[in-house]
């Protein structure tokens, strides 16, 4: 039985009261509560704060291009399924850069749990404005305010066909940890995006700006994740911030799907099969 | 009797050219001629000229001649557009009423037969789509096919697919069009071939016998996005991977494409990527992160005509200094040109092996001429293929370890991988500069260290890398240089020259990088004069050599940048004109 220090390669060094702290302790704990084995599993991570994960986290790791997790995270995956495979973004990776990748991840379905860790900010890089910064939002990019409107991870999510939808907060990390666990559950892709303070950039969405308007979505206990209506409703209630698992759905995993061999394909045998071979040249005679 | 016949069949796009040309490449085959054949299309659907010429000799050929035999257009302007390249003695059947305004310098010496197609087809099976089996009964008159084989592919083709009936009809139509050629055509205007026996040979385009490679070679995953030429690479291995337990990916984009297939190799799987110009382009930041992160790649480029769209289904040689200099940073890379179909197979098995080894990517470099053409080839050979993993770890050697490092700095560069889900191998694979086990490190002395490791691997490489291959008179003062797909024009240019008494040499590259600087020179050396042979406008394989080598020699460069594959007469007329 693994414990979280087995997780724990060292001690982070982001800056003091950054919310990837609490994803750090969040996703150690889910790793625990769900049995992995550091060898078992690979963290994918992206560019940004949140890259470093893979220096403090024990386990096999990849740091990827900028916006590149997905697909790196897909192949790993594909090639064998028994891993447990973690990517993880920043809003500027997940919803500016890496776009494409996510929407496609979203429809394609393979098992990975990604975590979206959404300040609002480009933090590695100074402060810039990012795709969720509010309109008017004053940084060192946009210093007359943003003019784009902030966008929604999970609302896409759902409309590209995701199969399960959560949102989290890095400043209760208990919680964030039992969304993680039943993600890392869910057969195919499970989407948790994190709202995660940057304590040095973001002087607007803070710890207590937070917690004035989340809601936590477990304490509803008629909420039904089920329902496809009623996941656009919360999602589309501007006034709050859901947290929790907004929608899930049974679907079966892409991997699942495509993937006909007993033994994953990492370690299959490479020769190919004389006779195959032969019949399928003769289709050239 | 012929012993070298070229046979355009011309129309619009959507009149079946393609098929008509692809079942004729087939019979010729089978009659144990060597085929090449080269399509020219737009790349639109329907409307545009497009035309396909299946050139036939009785020894090996590589490529198109200078000149057509028979023509058999679907339209007067076709007529119009090729006749200027028809034979003197060539004949041209037209399926259209109009009167062929030709010249008399464009119709001296040749045979005009109107052949109205649409009519008989109409008039017959009130259906216009047989006109392409009509078309093809005539030819099988004028060339004197064997009926029994054009009977036995039509049951190939359409028996499963559309059922008895259609074959019936599709072989009276042959027959149809082989009567009624009978009664216009001179039986001296014939051009009958000789039958040969069709032994153990194949027709095959390059990136079939790419995908086959890759099957051979243990690929188990690909991952592109759609592009034209190189498609049908994967659209081949989408049908026949799934027996093998493979998988093939439609990526969203060509950044996908290459980071799945690096994500699914670093697991540990033989994972290939293949495209063309544009997403080669897009393709250039995960390559970089290939040589960086040390990740075994192949990547397939089937090069069509640029820049940006450019024209999509036509050749060129272009993306060479794309992909000797492209992506940020340096880092190691490998770049093999397969100049034979044969090579196409070999070199793709060969590029899984070195990527592995040198755990670098490798860039198959190949061209639309190439890749969408068919070629007759001997049939590939499974036990000349041999899987060379490199340095991968076992479970068991790791667990002896004490202190794995990922990038060990080793005499060659080339560190041992450890795979996922290995016990005692967990480490870090990195796109930032990171030390030996993987973690960013921006010290000097550390980034000094780590980028000789790299680019030690290429020295490394050098002794497994494909030499260059040296066809023809060796004692001549005549050298041609020049790589892929132009080899074909090049070896029957040196042909011409000799029948007027010129001795001459061909240097093919065949690794363009990294370069081999020795074989190249001890070429050169005994050429008085070199002509460097290229499909692209600014000589980028004659800029690689200049970069590399100080040759004595007169060194000029011969350019073909109309989109069009070389003409063997191209080639021998610049040579001659500069002696």
């Amino acid at each position: 039985m693994k414990k979280e220090k087995d997780f724990h390669l060292q001690d982070p060094t982001w800056c003091p009261g950054c919310g990837l702290y609490g994803i750090f302790s969040a996703l150690k704990r889910a790793a625990v509560s769900r049995k992995m084995k550091p060898e078992q599993t690979v963290i994918v991570t992206g560019i940004g704060c949140h890259g470093r994960l893979n220096n403090y986290f024990r386990a096999y790791g990849f740091h990827t291009l900028h916006g590149r997790a997905l697909p790196v995270a897909s192949g790993i995956k594909l090639s064998n399924p028994r891993l447990s495979v973690v990517a993880v973004s920043g809003d500027g990776d997940a919803y500016s850069i890496g776009l494409g990748h996510f929407i496609h991840s979203l429809r394609r379905n393979i098992s990975m749990l990604y975590i979206v860790v959404d300040n609002s900010v480009y933090g590695l890089t100074q402060g810039q404005t990012s795709p969720t910064s509010a309109r008017g939002y004053v940084s060192v990019s946009s210093p007359y305010g943003a003019q784009e409107s902030p966008l929604s991870g999970a609302r896409l999510a759902l409309a590209a066909g995701g199969t399960f939808i959560a949102k989290g907060f890095s400043g209760t990390p208990g919680h964030l940890a039992s969304l993680f666990e039943r993600g890392l559950t869910h057969k195919g892709f499970s989407l948790v995006e994190v709202h995660s303070p940057c304590v040095t950039h973001n002087k607007v969405n803070t710890y207590s700006w937070f917690k004035e308007r989340i809601q936590e979505m477990g304490k509803d206990s008629d909420y039904d994740a089920a329902n496809r209506d009623r996941a656009w409703s919360v999602l589309n209630a501007d006034e709050k911030i859901p947290v929790g698992v907004i929608f899930e759905e049974k679907r079966p995993s892409y991997e699942e799907l495509v993937l006909s061999g007993k033994e994953p394909l990492a370690s299959a045998d490479l020769n190919i099969d004389r006779a195959e071979f032969e019949k399928i040249l003769d289709k050239f005679r | 009797m012929y012993t070298d016949l070229s046979v355009m069949i011309a129309g619009k796009a959507g009149d079946g050219v393609l098929f008509t040309g692809n079942i004729l490449a087939k019979i010729l085959k089978r009659q144990g001629w060597e085929v090449v054949t080269t399509r020219d299309f737009p790349s639109n659907i329907r409307g545009e000229q497009t035309n396909y010429t299946i050139r036939a000799n009785l020894e090996k050929i590589h490529g198109r001649g200078d000149s057509i035999d028979v023509l058999m257009a679907f339209t007067c302007d076709a007529v119009k557009m090729h006749v200027g390249k028809v034979a003197h003695g060539g004949i041209v059947l037209c399926d259209g009423g109009r009167r062929l305004d030709i010249s008399e310098k464009d119709s001296r010496g040749k045979v005009f037969h109107k052949f109205l197609l649409r009519k008989l087809a109409r008039d017959h099976f009130k259906d216009e789509i047989f006109k392409n089996m009509i078309a093809l009964g005539a030819l099988s008159y004028i060339l004197e096919l064997d009926f029994r084989g054009i009977e036995r592919i039509i049951t190939e083709t359409f028996l499963k697919r559309k059922g008895r009936d259609i074959v019936r009809k599709n072989v009276q139509a042959v027959t149809l069009g082989c009567e009624r050629a009978k009664k216009i055509i001179d039986p001296e205007q014939k051009h009958q071939i000789k039958k040969k026996k069709d032994t153990n040979r194949l027709l095959i385009s390059g990136d079939e016998a790419i995908a086959l490679g890759s099957l051979a070679a243990g690929c188990r995953f690909l991952a592109a996005y759609p592009i034209c030429p190189a498609s049908e690479i994967w659209q081949w291995l989408a049908v026949h991977i799934p027996r093998f337990n493979g998988i093939v990916v439609q990526t969203e984009d060509e950044l996908a494409a290459v980071n799945m297939a690096l994500g699914a190799s670093y697991a540990g799987l033989r994972a290939m990527t293949a495209t063309s110009g544009p997403g080669a382009s897009l393709m250039m930041e995960g390559f970089g992160l290939s040589g960086m992160a040390e990740i075994p790649l192949v990547i397939v480029n089937v090069q069509r005509a640029g820049p940006a769209t450019g024209l999509p289904t036509k050749t060129e040689q272009s993306d060479l200094d794309q992909w000797l200099h492209g992506s940020h940073g340096e880092f190691p890379r490998i770049i093999l040109s397969p100049g034979t179909i044969q090579e196409c197979f070999d070199f793709t098995v060969k590029a899984f092996n070195l990527a592995e080894k040198y755990q670098c990517p490798v860039v198959l470099l190949t061209e639309q001429d190439y890749g969408q053409n068919l070629r007759t080839v001997g049939r590939f050979d499974l036990s000349s293929v041999k899987i060379d993993r490199g340095r991968i770890l076992s479970q068991e050697k790791l667990l002896k370890s004490k202190d794995y490092k990922r990038y060990k700095l080793t005499r060659d560069g080339i560190s041992p991988r450890a795979l996922p889900s290995m016990k005692n191998g967990l480490h870090m694979v990195e796109g930032n500069e990171h030390d030996e086990r993987g973690y960013r490190d921006e010290t000097v002395e550390n980034r000094v260290r780590m980028m000789e490791k790299r680019m030690k691997k290429l020295e490394s490489s050098t002794k497994d890398l494909l030499e260059a291959k040296v066809w023809g008179d060796e004692d001549a003062k005549i050298g041609i240089v020049g790589f892929g797909s132009t080899l074909g024009a090049i070896l029957e240019a040196m042909n011409q020259l000799k029948n007027k008494g010129i001795r001459s040499k061909y240097f093919q590259v065949r690794t363009l990088w990294p370069f081999l600087i020795e074989e190249f020179q001890s070429f050169a050396v005994r050429c008085k004069k070199i002509f460097v042979v290229e499909n692209n406008f600014t000589g980028q394989l004659k800029k690689l050599i200049d970069s590399q080598v100080k040759i004595a020699s007169e060194t000029t460069s011969i350019l073909n940048y109309s989109s069009q594959p070389f003409c063997p007469g191209d080639i021998s007329a610049q040579i001659e004109k500069s002696l």
